[in-house]
């Protein structure tokens, strides 16, 4: 009788012949039990621009709104923003901005400010918007939400390698730390519980400023972030996320001058695709539209 | 009968007391060192309140590193910020990890830096100077480096240093690491199978059946111009050694029962043997000779 098979271990890495660094990201060898989604591949949009930030590294909100609708407006294939938002969202809608206010890199208040505006143009009205972070499972607009816009910016994380935008989700569960075992895998869980289950229309993994190495107890350090000037949109929040790592990996490996993989593996972005069906995270899988700015890319 | 009885209560007093006492020095401890600190470092004075986390509100505080902390059984954080006009915020954290081992190894779970004279093993990179001294480890953290933060944050360092006063060996299993080629600043000391998979990533399972009670050393060696890295654990109990040896050899190494070296698909060497209570594990080594030859140093070889 064999002995059966526990878990995924280094040597599956190098039996699948690829680094630990390409291979945490795409889930191997997990990913090779991605359901067969027909074929069918996520959009994700990466516009960038290097005016979004001056001199001082702040935020130009022109800019930043001026990328917004780029974004949205490639995602959709829309004439322009407009009727792009008017896809995403419609006047019946009561519409939760789930926000990230980790303060050493939240998400920029000019990109809430241009959400809100975008929403309310598409004629939702105002007092049917919130944006919130910790406080979503009290607050009443998102209590009685029925569409969702996940934002936040992306970083490393020491617990699950990455903070991302299936992670974003982790304060609409009352213990968050019931989601913390073996490097997070089971956020993706969260994506189905029926509060949030469905509601996500549009997901925005903000790269301006990305933070791709902690250190401390607070896990950051200017010196490791740079300026991107980039932002990530999709519909697949498993897409952005993993176009977002193969970024942050590529910027560590370039910083450090060596192959630094992202630790811990961050297993929830493959999880994510395999385990809960949110998603594409495989390269190949991932129809990415690059739009403005190219240089420094690293994709 | 009556006698027993008399001594049950004696020791049961005794027991409750010292258990009284034991919590109230423990808080005690703390708060006294906050009481020791300074209020103020160079142009930065200190804003009120101070705060405290214990392993259930740490997560308030710093997010996902909470568990970091947590897994070396944190028992208290105390915090206090430091603010000066127009200048980075300079924040100071003490946690008490309750043991002298724990406190060494949660520092060991950052160790690039430079080192610096501040408590033991004191480090400092841009922005950040950490060490550990006694249970405690001291994370002081500018928001931005600039020159006077940086010296504030060393004034403050010393500060703190000298507050805390009596220092802590290091743990024992340090003494069963092979002198020979070993990189200090690698070793990792460490329980728990996340932390492991930080430092070097082995399997989404806890293969190794680390814990609260196993005691794990994560090293790297350099000799001339191969290089190899070691794991040692300890275990509470022989049994559960061996149990582990067997589970690693059926999941990771087959093939390697006996100490013999196993090829790996990159080409590098890994090699495992158990004694007594302790696993040895060459998770990898660029040559058979040297995976050999580290295994055999550390004592686990019948």
């Amino acid at each position: 009788m064999g002995i059966r098979k526990k878990g995924i271990t280094r040597r599956d890495f190098l039996r699948a012949g690829t680094s630990l660094t390409l291979g945490g990201l795409a889930g191997l060898p997990l990913a090779e039990a991605s359901p067969d989604r027909g074929g069918s591949k996520s959009r994700v949009v990466l516009v960038r621009d290097q005016n979004v930030l001056d001199g001082n590294e702040r935020i130009n909100p022109v800019v930043l709104e001026g990328m917004l609708d780029r974004a949205v407006t490639a995602l959709l294939e829309s004439p322009g923003p407009s009727s792009a938002w008017k896809r995403l969202v419609s006047p019946e809608d009561v519409v939760g901005i789930k926000t990230n206010v980790w303060p050493y890199l939240p998400t920029p208040e000019p990109l809430n400010a241009a959400l809100r505006n975008r929403l309310i143009e598409a004629g939702v009205r105002e007092e049917r918007i919130s944006a919130d972070d910790r406080g979503v499972l009290q607050n009443p607009v998102f209590r009685r939400s029925t569409a969702l816009i996940n934002v936040r910016p992306m970083r490393t994380h020491h617990w699950s390698g990455l903070g991302t935008l299936l992670k974003n989700y982790i304060m609409f569960v009352p213990e968050p730390s019931w989601y913390h075992g073996n490097a997070c895998e089971r956020l993706g869980a969260i994506w189905h519980l029926p509060h949030v289950r469905g509601k996500t229309r549009l997901n925005l993994l903000v790269m301006i400023t990305p933070l791709f190495h902690g250190m401390g107890p607070h896990h950051f350090s200017s010196r490791h972030t740079w300026g991107y000037g980039g932002l990530i949109a999709s519909v697949d929040p498993v897409a952005a996320d993993a176009t977002g790592a193969r970024i942050l990996q590529a910027k560590r490996n370039a910083f450090f001058g060596e192959e630094r993989p992202i630790s811990p593996p961050p297993r929830h972005i493959a999880a994510a695709d395999t385990l809960f069906g949110l998603g594409n995270s495989r390269p190949e899988r991932v129809e990415l539209v690059r739009v403005g700015w190219e240089d420094g890319v690293l994709l | 009968m009556k006698k027993a009885l008399f001594l049950l209560l004696v020791f049961s007093t005794t027991g409750a007391l010292s258990l009284l006492f034991a919590r109230q020095s423990f808080a005690t401890t703390l708060e006294t060192l906050a009481a020791a600190l300074p209020r103020s470092t160079g142009v930065w004075t200190a804003q009120d309140p101070d705060r405290t986390y214990d392993a259930e509100t740490i997560f308030d505080y710093i997010d996902g590193a909470g568990e970091v902390y947590r897994a070396y059984n944190m028992r208290r954080c105390l915090s206090r910020r430091y603010t000066a006009r127009d200048a980075p915020p300079i924040v100071l954290d003490v946690f008490d990890m309750g043991s002298f081992a724990d406190a060494f190894g949660v520092f060991t779970h950052d160790r690039d830096g430079e080192p610096v004279d501040a408590g033991q093993e004191g480090l400092y990179r841009p922005g950040w100077l950490s060490f550990w001294k006694g249970r405690f480890f001291v994370s002081i953290y500018a928001e931005r480096e600039t020159k006077g933060a940086k010296e504030a944050v060393f004034a403050l360092a010393r500060a703190v240093d000298s507050s805390i006063g009596e220092r802590g060996p290091k743990p024992e299993i340090l003494a069963q690491l092979p002198p020979g080629g070993l990189e200090e600043q690698s070793v990792r000391y460490l329980h728990h199978p996340m932390l492991l998979n930080y430092h070097y990533y082995l399997s989404d399972e806890n293969l190794l059946s680390l814990g609260p009670e196993t005691e794990a050393l994560l090293a790297s060696y350099r000799r001339q111009e191969a290089r190899a890295r070691l794991l040692l654990v300890r275990y509470p109990g022989e049994e559960k050694a061996r149990a582990a040896h067997r589970e690693f050899l059926a999941h990771y190494l087959p093939g390697g029962e006996g100490g013999k070296a196993v090829r790996l698909e990159n080409g590098k060497w890994s090699a495992a043997a158990g004694k007594g209570r302790v696993l040895s594990i060459i998770l990898e080594a660029d040559s058979r000779s040297l995976a050999e030859d580290l295994l055999q140093e550390t004592g686990s070889l019948p």
